[in-house]
């Protein structure tokens, strides 16, 4: 029995007055990720806000009506990391939170609270919009064509590490305004922090290789900071938050976050859709047939059921109620982004993909004033592979044995590996380290990084 | 049928622009979305419908 029969049993000595369904779910668990859709359902029924007892103990979120109602709560809810405990040490969205050192810069602007928060958002919006990421789609129609490339005539590819791994990796480095090429040193951290799970004995390393990845970042921050050049790190140099620059441990954060919500969640969502799509040949070929007409709602309806990043921690800033709970300042609570897209008051027949799923009001890139600001750049990126994958490898077969999933999906619901084999077909491009060089110039010489206030127009492949 | 957008609530999910591209714009700056025109065409009204319904936050408002 997952929900504590005595629900009635009160979270704490003085909170005598508070009736609490309890349950217990550790989001690491084995159970939590093959368990899910019972889990899901279980919950909406009969707790869709829960109190978790594991990892000290916070408040789950599973019902989609409920997450609609605190999620936008920017009142009660804050996202606030203090390390350093000069604020309200509060432990930002984290659950377990990863380890606290002094001094180390916090998750970014997902993890600070308005004004703040406004102030970096509104600096990069502009690099990040739907007009300003379309500029991009030439460069992201290269990279992709180049990576199919590698393995086209092979007729095998892990749609992993030769497809979902690079593109976003790629195209992130150049939004940014690194180089290219550096993909590679942020590409292993960024995705093994988030599936290795935190009792493991291997997370010493993987924390490791992550500051090693930062210490590649931060020296570029400072090589643009004397030598500026146009991208998203330039944005935040330049940006104001409550009227003074970022320090530059501000600015490495921020550029973390966008490494990491750059990376990885476009590569999990990529990958479980392209996994599906081999179990399911008819809907591969009607979305190929279709893919004007369900190009958009497949990809909402993807994002809905796979939601990458399946949920995200708050703290409680002040007492408040709502539908019904009362919460206390100080305590934790999880948005269950994944579990509310289940929920079949909201989502008809919610365990199974529609890809023409209409009304699909799913929260994966998260609800209120945190929404993903990468959304635009996934959802870009994402059609492109999947395009390209349907138009050069339709008969592409995914290998079962082969395919890994994340050891632990209480971060980010993800895959390691997809092997899969197909009809090999002939290369119609350069290879990927020449299409990077190629795109590397493209970027330095149309000053694609830029915002959209200083240059509007589309990048240009010329030779 | 009349639309607004409220943008105190809207943050930029575009779904909207996504479902009815010829009722909704979205600002070239933070992708945040308004109504092209306050008065809906009659051949427009389930389009309209269909975006407010898909709104994650609930952001289209129908008069």
């Amino acid at each position: 029995m997952t929900i504590d029969d005595a629900h009635t049993e009160n979270l704490a000595a003085a909170d005598t007055d508070r009736l609490i369904k309890k349950i217990q779910l550790n989001r690491h668990s084995d159970r939590y990720r093959e368990d899910f859709e019972e889990l899901a359902t279980e919950f909406h029924s009969k707790c869709p806000v829960a109190w978790n007892t594991e990892h000290g103990g916070y408040w789950f979120v599973s019902g989609n009506k409920e997450l609609f109602d605190i999620a936008r709560r920017a009142d009660v809810l804050s996202n606030e990391n203090d390390p350093d405990e000069v604020k309200r040490g509060y432990w930002g969205i984290s659950i377990p939170p990863p380890q606290r050192r002094p001094g180390q810069p916090i998750g970014g602007f997902l993890e600070m609270d308005p004004p703040e928060q406004r102030h970096y958002r509104q600096a990069l919006n502009p690099y990040l919009s739907p007009a300003a990421v379309a500029r991009w789609q030439p460069v992201i129609d290269e990279i992709t064509r180049a990576s199919i490339d590698e393995t086209i005539e092979s007729g095998r590819i892990d749609f992993v590490d030769d497809l979902a791994n690079i593109v976003p990796a790629v195209l992130t480095m150049a939004m940014l305004g690194m180089p290219l090429a550096d993909w590679v040193v942020h590409c292993e951290p960024s995705h093994a922090s988030v599936y290795t799970r935190p009792d493991s004995p291997d997370i010493m390393r993987v924390f490791q290789q992550m500051m090693e990845a930062r210490a590649n970042t931060a020296a570029w921050i400072q090589k643009i900071r004397e030598s500026p050049r146009p991208g998203l790190i330039d944005g935040l140099i330049n940006s104001e938050i409550n009227g003074a620059p970022p320090s530059d441990n501000d600015v490495l954060g921020a550029v973390g976050l966008l490494i990491g919500g750059g990376f990885d969640t476009t590569t999990a969502l990529t990958a479980h859709a392209l996994e599906w799509l081999s179990e399911n040949p008819g809907e591969r070929e009607r979305l190929s047939r279709e893919w004007d007409t369900l190009r958009d709602s497949a990809t909402e309806e993807f994002l809905r059921f796979y939601t990458p990043a399946v949920g995200d921690g708050r703290t409680i800033q002040i007492d408040a109620e709502i539908d019904g709970v009362r919460f206390k300042e100080g305590e934790r609570l999880w948005l269950s982004w994944a579990m509310a897209n289940r929920d079949e008051t909201v989502f008809e027949d919610p365990h199974t993909v529609h890809l023409d799923r209409k009304g699909n009001r799913h929260s994966s890139f998260g609800l209120g004033i945190h929404r993903c600001i990468g959304s635009n750049v996934a959802r870009a990126t994402f059609k492109t592979m999947i395009r390209h994958v349907l138009n050069r490898m339709p008969d592409f077969v995914c290998d079962p044995d082969g395919a890994v999933h994340y050891d632990s999906t209480g971060v980010i619901n993800g895959m390691k590996h997809l092997p899969a084999t197909f009809t090999p077909g002939p290369r119609i491009g350069a290879g990927l380290d020449e299409t990077i060089e190629r795109m590397q110039t493209i970027c330095d010489e149309q000053r694609l990084a830029e915002p959209i206030t200083v240059h509007k127009g589309r990048a240009e492949l010329i030779d | 049928m009349k639309v607004r957008v409220d943008p105190d609530s809207c943050q930029g999910h575009t779904l909207c622009a996504m479902t009815a591209p010829d009722l909704f714009e979205l600002s070239d700056i933070d992708g945040h979305a308004s109504a092209v025109t306050e008065d809906v065409p009659a051949d427009q009204e389930t389009l309209a419908k269909e975006a407010a319904r898909t709104c994650p936050e609930q952001a289209i408002i129908l008069f």
